[in-house]
């Protein structure tokens, strides 16, 4: 009777160590808004160059959207803990949105701003980050995203200008506003599941 | 008188001694605490809160034998002016819940061998 007393206890520590793993494991972080709001200011930034003043419209929609990124990632990494796996990810966003910026300042004050090459090498840049991404999470709807990238990239080789921008503006529409909802809703949906098993 | 037989047996072999299991991290919060922290680089005392649904009091006694063992490393620091503290697994923390596991395995083993 006491060896099956202590065997239980010893069996209910270990379920609490895996329990515990696991739970630690489990990310509250929510980063769907971060690729619609990307989406949106890309949109934002295209439409205020052709109607609105072109010189500034990247610029300061860029860097609009940086800080408001910047603020809201600010505040959601205080309530997770550090892991490997998220320094991982941050590591290639920062790093994507640096070289971007660089990328575009650079090229247009220097003004050999091509743009087919311009918008290929943004579109091969965020299939590159969201790749890198997916295979670091080991999910696959993101590599879907990075394959909408690469796609759009390969085929902005081959277009007229206005088809490039075509596919630039579907490119958004699917990797960052289409892919964006639908990380919301999966994240929704595991919200829901994690309320419904507390 | 000693007996010819006997005296040349070769001495029976020890039992296969059963491992002790560390009475630090054998408390449900402390080894909780230290699975946790496994899974991650560092994490704020709320968080480790929320994930164990411990009063403070006691959250803060466990943590505090935990570091006293050397098994979590504390960092008190403030982050727009509000105080925040960050609690590691050491080396000597990570070596510690491994062997802690090793041995409940090994228990456990003999437990369901009997």
């Amino acid at each position: 009777m006491i060896q099956q007393s202590r065997e239980q206890e010893l069996k209910d520590r270990l379920n609490l160590i895996e329990a515990m793993i696991a739970e630690g494991r489990q990310t509250t972080a929510s980063w769907g808004w971060a690729f619609v709001l990307w989406g949106i200011a890309y949109y934002v930034a295209i439409a205020w160059s052709i109607w609105g003043n072109a010189n500034i419209a990247w610029p300061v929609t860029m860097i609009g959207a940086s800080v408001i990124t910047g603020i809201l990632a600010t505040r959601q990494s205080k309530r997770e803990p550090g892991t490997t796996m998220g320094r991982a990810i941050a590591g290639v966003w920062i790093c994507l949105g640096i070289s971007l910026f660089v990328f575009g300042l650079c090229i247009n004050l220097g003004g050999h701003a091509e743009q087919h090459n311009f918008l290929a090498a943004i579109e091969i840049m965020l299939g590159a980050a969201n790749g890198i991404s997916s295979i670091i999470l080991k999910w696959k709807p993101q590599f879907l995203s990075a394959l909408t990238w690469w796609l759009a990239a390969a085929l902005t080789c081959f277009a007229t200008i206005s088809q490039s921008y075509i596919i630039f503006l579907i490119a958004i529409f699917l990797g960052q506003i289409v892919f964006g909802a639908y990380i919301m809703i999966a994240e929704a949906r595991e919200r829901k599941q994690s309320v419904a098993h507390a | 008188m000693p007996d010819p037989v006997t005296d040349f047996l070769p001495e029976p072999e020890p039992a296969t001694e059963l491992p002790e299991l560390n009475p630090v991290i054998h408390g449900k919060l402390r080894l909780a605490l230290l699975s946790l922290l496994s899974t991650v680089e560092e994490a704020e005392f709320t968080w480790l809160r929320i994930k164990t649904k411990a009063t403070d009091g006691n959250l803060g006694a466990q943590l505090l034998k935990l570091e006293e063992a050397g098994y979590v490393d504390v960092e008190k620091k403030f982050v727009l002016r509000k105080p925040q503290t960050l609690y590691r697994m050491t080396n000597a923390g990570r070596q510690a819940l491994t062997e802690y596991v090793q041995a409940l395995k090994q228990l456990l083993g003999s437990a369901i061998n009997v």
